[in-house]
């Protein structure tokens, strides 16, 4: 069979497309397609009738002149921020323990994964009652025990504290996954680097910030990343924890769903919430890892 | 000197000890209280008064307890236009004790839709993986990064579309359209992270063994099922457990798109309602969060090795 | 591989098996409020017994939680399927009404058909419209009251919570939370039991939501007086927001009062039969505990207080018939309602909380049948106290009605949950009082000028 160079690379590229197209379609479907109607809904006001009115950049003006708004802006900052970096630094931490060896590391390796394979769900109602203002054990301990606080607080009810409960929820969740991918870049730096450096009379700090760090950047980089993508959508943990507070998925969710329904402003604030995603990651690539 | 190593060493153990402490003491709380009696709640302790194994044998049907019948019952059913096997079909209804959370029922929902949209999300990635790690043709590397990009749009991004395009096309009102669209919407949220663990996993198989298969006169097609797919077994097994797993415990597309639906309700929104079916609910919620985590827990355990490989490799999305 | 395959059979396997139940035919959906699963149960006996005498109908029950009632309607109106028959509580009857989904014709066919007379006056207003059309038919109803400790009230002297300064001395008198014990439970979390319990305080205090010419006079000195002794109030309720879930609070010995339905007749019975389990030899090992043994003894309630007039509360739930797709669906609907307020089905639903569920219509609230319940809980609170209850049904006061004129835009304003949303920003978002009634009133407006 003659053939020349220019077929098969046709060739090769058509089967190149064949076998990747299923996925792009079905990925076009399913998240570019509602993206783009996303996008287009954000100009409009959504009636359940179904005769959307086209109101221009309304939507927009209402969203960006709403206290409401502003105030969900915040807490998103917060919680991002704060989840994010907790995840990460306990992460590393327990890694470094775990790098360790100890009778029963096996099993401690595998309880530790426990909060972040268990269903979220579940999880929430153990959370809830451990914070229960009157026969949660939090507050026992917090007053009764140890005399810390003087009088009992309903922390996930009331909403200045329940953010930080949320937060110190997804670390607690989400840890692992940290924990996991820097231990497994721990286990697989070479262990002369470090004899090297005891011989030459380094620290065991000095050590630490000198070799075991520099190995880490990338994939500390590359969970900080992942983390704050993850952390900025997160709809799930924060609403079934806590719905009172109102990150942007949240609000996002309040304004589509409940009380007086507008999904058009609704749309809206997820293009936003996107924008600021698509902007925060450019940065943070650019600054912080200098790809 | 044997002083400080001590000290060291029980400092280490103490912190090993705290970790455990934080990571495991929600479950050591869902376990407790799911084995309390009511008059228990508001006791602090961890350690029930009293033994309170009712509320699993309710979940799991074993109850064999006698149900009194009451007098306006029996008055409904000795209506003359009933027969005799009808009614004794609706007592039995009302007397089995099966149905407070049917969580045999839930378990297989859950298991069908993840189990197919994880299955559906592997064939899928082989291919598109394939083509990404394998074939080379212009644009491969701009339709990856995209593929890629596509981590960035969040569940409530695309919930409001999706839901509206649902109902437009007629999918959100029948009960097979709905599990139909959660199902592919499980395939899609996965499908990203599928193509790129599974693509760098093919990139460390060696071309030279698929050459020797290509001079032997097997086509592209035939080499990646004989050669590739059998080469990568442990990398689909974590691939397919991952994408399971998220569709396993996902929440919020399934509470909108089976609300209506109950008996195709899937473990996490059973749950959630099961949260209403009493008023005092703390002992069956926690029984009914205990038997949740299991199975998953149980999956984890027996497959960890694959799946935390597979977890460092693919940066994993939930 | 092999455990691929075994995995990949065994899912299809099951679709195939899962798929024989999708085949099924279904009719009407019923949707329900009530979501306890013993409710269902029985809720799921009368159905099943309406299809055995009915072959060509099928009904399909799915319970919603209240609070979520509105917003799951919304998503099934968008859809194109909402429910045939809905039970809930007469705010959503009338807001669904005026949203045009319910058929007025239809509930006019079945209340004729069981003859208008029979049905409270009280309860019938409640779902009628400004026009005189049936936005739904009354089903059942229950009573609002302040339960309290009758043994603790009396060893400090005080007398029992039937006015405004009663209740905010007692609550202060009891509240320890030191000791972790709190004076009163009142609704505080953005939920229709917040708006139950304002409600009843609003209309002791003479405050309304609209005049009887239908002006919106909701932002009133009387309304601000109200919210002010609401708040103060919540110093002495557990910690954060609070919904009636916090009454096991009250169950296990830790607070004096707590605003509850009726409902609670038939808890407070179970925590009887607790204490009848766990008596004997189970009761040497609870040393200690929290358990009250003769709690449901020492249990009173009040169903009227004032301040400056007696209020009572309750709620009237509804059977609703939507406005359906055919007509063989609307007639499907109007026979399984019928069935249900014939007598033996009625007293059937009834009982699934004797005090919470009470009889609307006059033949059945006199009926023997219905006085024997199966708890023997009517025995327990006497003949005299459930008359009074239910005789209560017939003369709630609410926003919805004033001087006897309906004004349907209450209901909606229930449904979108603005008063809860404005007593939760005012105690826990720092919002002023007079911010957060601005901010509800404005709400209102908008309902109003929809």
């Amino acid at each position: 069979m003659a053939s020349h160079p220019g077929s098969l690379a046709q060739q090769e590229a058509r089967f190149g497309w064949k076998t990747v197209a299923p996925s792009l379609l079905l990925i076009a479907l399913l998240i570019v397609y509602p993206v783009a109607y996303n996008l287009y809904l954000s100009f409009f006001e959504v009636k359940l009738s179904g005769q959307n009115e086209f109101v221009g950049f309304n939507n927009y003006f209402d969203l960006l002149s709403d206290r409401a708004f502003y105030d969900s802006l915040t807490v998103t900052v917060i919680y991002v921020i704060g989840s994010t970096l907790g995840t990460t630094l306990l992460g590393l931490g327990v890694a470094s323990l775990m790098n360790h060896e100890f009778p029963l590391r096996g099993l401690v390796r595998g309880l530790v994964l426990l909060p972040y394979i268990a269903p979220l769900i579940s999880e929430v109602f153990a959370w809830q009652f451990i914070f229960d203002p009157v026969n949660g054990i939090y507050n026992h301990m917090t007053v009764e025990v140890l005399g810390i606080s003087d009088e009992r607080v309903n922390l996930i009810g009331t909403p200045g504290n329940a953010l930080l409960v949320v937060i110190i929820f997804d670390i607690w969740k989400n840890f692992p996954f940290a924990y996991l991918m820097i231990l497994s870049r721990l286990q697989s730096i070479n262990n002369d680097l470090y004899e090297a450096a005891t011989l030459d009379g380094a620290t065991r700090w000095q050590r630490f910030w000198h070799i075991t760090i520099p190995e880490l950047r990338f994939v500390v980089g590359a969970i900080v990343m992942l983390r704050f993508i993850w952390n900025i959508n997160k709809f799930d943990e924060v609403f079934l924890l806590a719905p009172n507070v109102k990150t942007l998925p949240i609000y996002t969710y309040f304004t589509a769903f409940t009380g007086t329904i507008e999904q058009g402003l609704a749309a809206a604030i997820a293009v936003v919430q996107f924008l600021l995603l698509i902007g925060l990651i450019f940065l943070y690539i650019r600054r912080v890892l200098k790809w | 000197m044997v002083i400080r190593r001590i000290l060291q060493k029980t400092g280490f153990y103490f912190l090993i000890l705290l970790v455990l402490l934080f990571t495991l003491f929600p479950f050591v709380q869902m376990l407790s209280t799911s084995l309390k009696h009511q008059y228990d709640w508001g006791n602090p302790s961890l350690i029930p008064q009293k033994l309170n194994w009712s509320s699993y044998s309710e979940l799991l049907g074993l109850k064999k307890e006698e149900v009194k019948v009451p007098e306006s019952i029996k008055r409904l059913l000795d209506n003359p236009k009933l027969s005799e096997e009808k009614r004794q079909k609706i007592l039995a209804r009302f007397t089995s004790t099966s149905d407070v959370f049917p969580f045999i029922n839930y378990f297989i929902n859950t298991l069908l839709i993840a189990g197919t949209a994880a299955a559906i999300s592997l064939l899928f990635a082989v291919f598109g993986a394939y083509s990404f790690s394998r074939v080379r043709y212009r644009g491969r590397s701009g339709i990856q990064r995209g593929v890629l990009l596509t981590y960035m749009f969040g569940g409530v991004l695309l919930m409001v579309p999706l839901y509206q395009i649902s109902v437009h096309v007629g999918l959100a009102n029948t009960a097979i359209g709905s599990i139909l669209t959660l199902v592919v919407i499980y395939v899609v949220q996965t499908l990203p992270v599928s193509l790129y663990m599974l693509g760098n996993y093919f990139r460390s198989i060696p071309e030279s063994l698929e050459e020797a298969a290509q001079i032997d006169g097997c086509s592209r097609l035939k080499t990646i099922m004989l050669i590739i797919v059998p080469l990568s077994m442990p990398m689909l097994v974590t691939v397919y457990i991952y994408a399971f797993m998220i569709a396993w415990n996902e929440y919020l597309f399934a509470s909108v798109f089976l609300k209506n639906f109950n008996e195709f309700y899937t473990l996490p929104i059973g749950l959630k309602s099961l949260f209403v079916s009493k008023n005092a609910i703390w002992d069956r919620i926690m029984a009914a969060s205990i038997l949740t985590a299991l199975p998953v827990v149980f999956v984890f355990m027996t497959f960890e090795k694959h799946l935390i490989g597979g977890l460092t490799e693919g940066g994993v999305k939930e | 591989m092999r455990k691929l395959i075994i995995i990949l059979l065994a899912t299809s396997l099951l679709w195939i098996w899962q798929g024989s139940v999708i085949m099924a035919k279904t009719n009407i959906s019923f949707w329900t409020t009530e979501t306890q699963s013993e409710r269902m149960k029985t809720i799921q006996l009368i159905l099943d017994t309406f299809e055995a005498l009915n072959d060509d109908i099928q009904v399909k029950l799915i319970p919603v939680d209240e609070n979520d009632l509105p917003t799951q309607m919304a998503a099934a109106s968008a859809a194109g399927n909402i429910p045939e028959v809905i039970e809930m509580g007469s705010e959503l009857a009338v807001t669904f009404g005026s949203e045009g989904i319910m058929d007025f014709g239809a509930h006019e066919a079945v209340i004729n058909k069981i003859g208008r007379d029979d049905f409270f006056k009280g309860a019938l207003q409640l779902t009628t419209s400004p026009s005189g059309q049936a936005y739904a038919l009354p089903y059942h109803g229950w009573v609002q009251g302040i339960w309290y400790r009758a043994d603790w009230f009396k060893e400090a002297g005080l007398a029992p919570p039937t006015t405004w300064y009663n209740i905010l001395k007692a609550a202060k008198h009891f509240n320890n939370p030191a000791k972790n014990k709190y004076g009163i439970l009142i609704g505080t979390k953005p939920e229709g039991f917040a708006e139950q319990v304002f409600t009843q305080f609003a209309i002791s205090n003479g405050a309304r939501e609209f005049d009887a010419d239908g002006n919106l006079v909701f932002n009133s000195d009387a309304m601000r007086e109200t919210l002010e002794y609401y708040k103060e109030l919540q110093k002495y309720t557990p910690p954060g927001p609070q919904t009636w879930r916090a009454r096991d609070y009250y169950l296990q010995g830790k607070m004096a009062m707590f605003f509850y339905s009726t409902y609670i007749m038939d808890d407070l019975s179970l925590a009887d039969v607790a204490k009848g389990s766990l008596t004997g030899e189970n009761f040497d090992g609870l040393g200690g505990v929290g358990f009250d043994s003769n709690l449901v003894k020492n249990t009173k309630m009040v169903s009227s207080f004032k301040n400056t007039q007696d209020s009572s509360y309750g709620v009237i739930v509804t059977l609703g018939i939507t406005k359906a797709k055919s007509a063989s669906k609307t007639s499907a609907a109007k026979r399984l309602v019928r069935f249900m307020y014939e007598e033996d089905a009625y007293v059937t639903f009834l009982h699934m909380a004797p005090g919470g569920m009470n009889p609307v219509l006059r033949s059945m609230a006199q009926s023997d049948k219905f006085m024997n319940d199966p708890k023997g809980i009517f025995k327990h609170y006497g003949k005299d106290k459930i008359s009074e209850i239910i005789g209560g049904l017939d003369h709630l006061q609410k926003f919805e009605i004033v001087e006897g004129k309906m004004f349907p835009a209450s209901g909606e304003i229930f449904a979108q949950k603005i008063i809860p949303q404005m007593i939760y920003k005012t105690i826990f978002e720092g919002v002023s009082t007079q911010a957060a009634m601005d901010e509800a009133e404005a709400e209102m407006r908008k309902i109003i000028n929809k």
